[in-house]
């Protein structure tokens, strides 16, 4: 479970750690693309997922570009962020509802069993949803260390003001994050769909769980995410066990609301305050 | 003075409803659903806007007089005005706990918090659903049994009428312009030896306890409620009534509820695109109306009375 989780919370991490924008529809965008991966799965599953993928890229770049960004420059704060994201994750259910006839796609990709480790067995999708997560987590790390795009992602998130004066295209900068934040998310939508199903209304669980999580970890720190997905999988993992389904979600919500009472800048700390 | 009739017109706005009482039908049925609706909205407005508390937990202050109500006269026998009161009373104590528990956290977390227990309270009643129903619901005849559903329906209208006045009123106190202080410039408050602690602390009960209420009237207007009526969407829907309607001026939260809850009632002929249409007039009028729907309209008939004139 931490696994798939750990990708929406990444690009909720990715776009919050560059942004400083607390976007609330990157779940219902990821499992637009989703959609769009199920309705191409038939001609090939690599096109099919490239096309998902790309599309959510697309809306992420767009969305920010239009809307988010030009609203930033005006002064907008969190609360106002968090109501506008509100109504795009609107539209792109309501598009879900108007283009796709199923309110439930199950995306038939190829098993890979499950995998047995010290007397416990995990799906092999979700280890792979992990891997992916961790091989994500450490191309951003080195992009940023090494990469000029990276850089520039990195001065853009400490000094917005500095990157301008020193010509970094902040406004591009934002976008790509965007884009990079949706199609995560996307990607997490499609192993969630892989492993369970997607409704039409899986997005806000996914977005809400991504920003969760990663408010948990410590929001815009991506270690923190990461490692905030894994505990939260586990915790949703042997609560849904101990206790049934419904007990599931009540669990980590009130974990989440102590955790955020208790230390409200997250387990490992915020790279940005809220 | 100009508040003064601004006032004195919210109120009689307030009050028209009243005059298609005897007519019934689905009009009326919808006119005390915006009114239930608004009651909440006025709370939204106090609270967040006017008291500056970053709170989104009012569907659940909402489901806890709602489903107090049913618990205590249904399962416990306590007569239905008695369950409403206690229930509403006990509302409150969500916001306050919340408070306490958050009053070293700032801004956003505070409401991240609230939005987390927003999104957690329908899955506890789903987890509950012995008691509560769960998705299923609770149907619940309460006062209709009694006086009738006209009856309900002006009870509903003037209920709300007096939430507005209390607000309007309260805002108008020593309390309420310290509460707008607070939401201005909290520290700068402190610092002028005003005890915010004690004011907040009464903002949180003063709203917990007419949103519960208004829940347990919800509860007894509508016959039924289940975990759907209280999901976290409800709390962002309560929210936009003030936001929407402008939280400037005292007959913002009334456009507010309008548009929140006819909007959806209008697009019911083309319910494939509700969501999108719903979003994009969202997105436009906070894009392009920062201040509210009330300002704008009172700049328009400013306008038109120049144009006459």
């Amino acid at each position: 479970m931490g696994g798939i989780l750990s990708l929406p919370v990444l690009g909720v991490a990715v776009i919050y750690g560059i942004t400083g924008i607390p976007n609330f529809a990157i779940g219902v965008i990821g499992v637009f693309g989703g959609f769009v991966t199920w309705y191409f799965l038939s001609y090939s599953m690599g096109l099919a997922i490239a096309i998902g993928v790309g599309v959510c890229f697309i809306i992420g770049w767009i969305v920010q570009r239009v809307l988010l960004t030009p609203i930033s420059e005006m002064g907008g704060d969190a609360t106002l962020f968090f109501i506008i994201t509100i109504a795009v994750g609107f539209v792109f259910e309501g598009m879900l509802r108007a283009i796709f006839p199923r309110p439930n796609i199950s995306l038939e990709l190829p098993r890979i069993g499950t995998i047995s480790f010290a007397g416990y067995s995990v799906e092999g999708f979700k280890i792979i949803a992990l891997l992916f997560a961790i091989g994500t987590l450490i191309i951003i790390r080195l992009m940023e260390e090494h990469t000029e795009v990276g850089k520039s992602w990195q001065a853009t998130s400490q000094n917005l003001k500095l990157a301008k004066l020193i010509g970094i295209k902040t406004t591009q900068v934002f976008s790509i994050a965007s884009g990079i934040g949706c199609a995560l998310a996307c990607i997490g939508a499609i192993f969630w769909g892989s492993l369970y199903n997607l409704q039409l209304s899986s997005g806000w669980d996914l977005g809400f769980l991504g920003f969760i999580v990663a408010v948990v970890g410590g929001i815009g720190n991506i270690w923190g995410g990461l490692i905030s997905a894994l505990i939260m999988g586990m915790v949703m993992s042997f609560s849904g066990y101990l206790l049934g389904g419904e007990w599931q979600s009540v669990i980590l919500y009130c974990i989440v609301i102590l955790v955020l009472i208790i230390a409200p800048k997250g387990i490992l700390g915020s790279e940005r305050s809220l | 003075m100009k508040d003064h009739y601004e006032k004195i017109s919210t109120v009689g706005i307030l009050l028209l409803p009243l005059l298609f009482v005897l007519r019934g039908g689905y009009l009326q049925e919808v006119t005390g659903y915006v009114y239930l609706f608004l009651i909440q909205g006025y709370v939204a407005w106090f609270l967040f806007f006017k008291s500056g508390q970053p709170f989104f937990g009012y569907s659940v202050t909402m489901a806890i007089g709602a489903y107090g109500t049913i618990v205590l006269n249904v399962m416990f026998g306590w007569p239905v005005l008695g369950a409403m009161f206690i229930s509403a009373a006990f509302a409150p104590v969500v916001g306050v706990i919340l408070y306490l528990a958050t009053i070293r956290a700032k801004g956003f977390y505070v409401s991240m918090t609230s939005f987390l227990l927003a999104i957690l309270f329908p899955r506890l009643i789903n987890a509950l659903q012995d008691i509560t129903g769960g998705r299923s619901g609770l149907y619940f005849s309460g006062i209709t049994e009694f006086v009738g559903y006209k009856t309900l329906y002006i009870i509903v209208i003037v209920w709300t009428v007096v939430v507005a006045i209390i607000f309007l009123w309260l805002m108008g106190t020593k309390t309420g312009k310290i509460l707008t202080l607070i939401s201005e410039n909290d520290r700068l408050t402190q610092a002028v030896g005003i005890n915010t602690f004690r004011y907040k602390l009464l903002a949180y009960t003063i709203a917990g306890f007419i949103s519960g209420l208004g829940g347990a009237l919800y509860v007894n207007y509508t016959g039924f409620i289940s975990s759907i009526d209280i999901e976290v969407f409800t709390t962002l829907y309560i929210f936009f009534i003030p936001l929407i309607g402008g939280s400037s001026l005292f007959f913002g939260p009334i456009l507010g509820a309008l548009f929140v809850i006819l909007i959806p009632e209008l697009l019911v002929p083309v319910e494939r695109y509700f969501r999108i249409f719903f979003g994009l007039i969202f997105i436009l009028v906070i894009v392009l109306l920062p201040e509210g729907l009330a300002p704008n309209v009172q700049k328009l008939f400013r306008r038109i009375r120049k144009n006459k004139e």
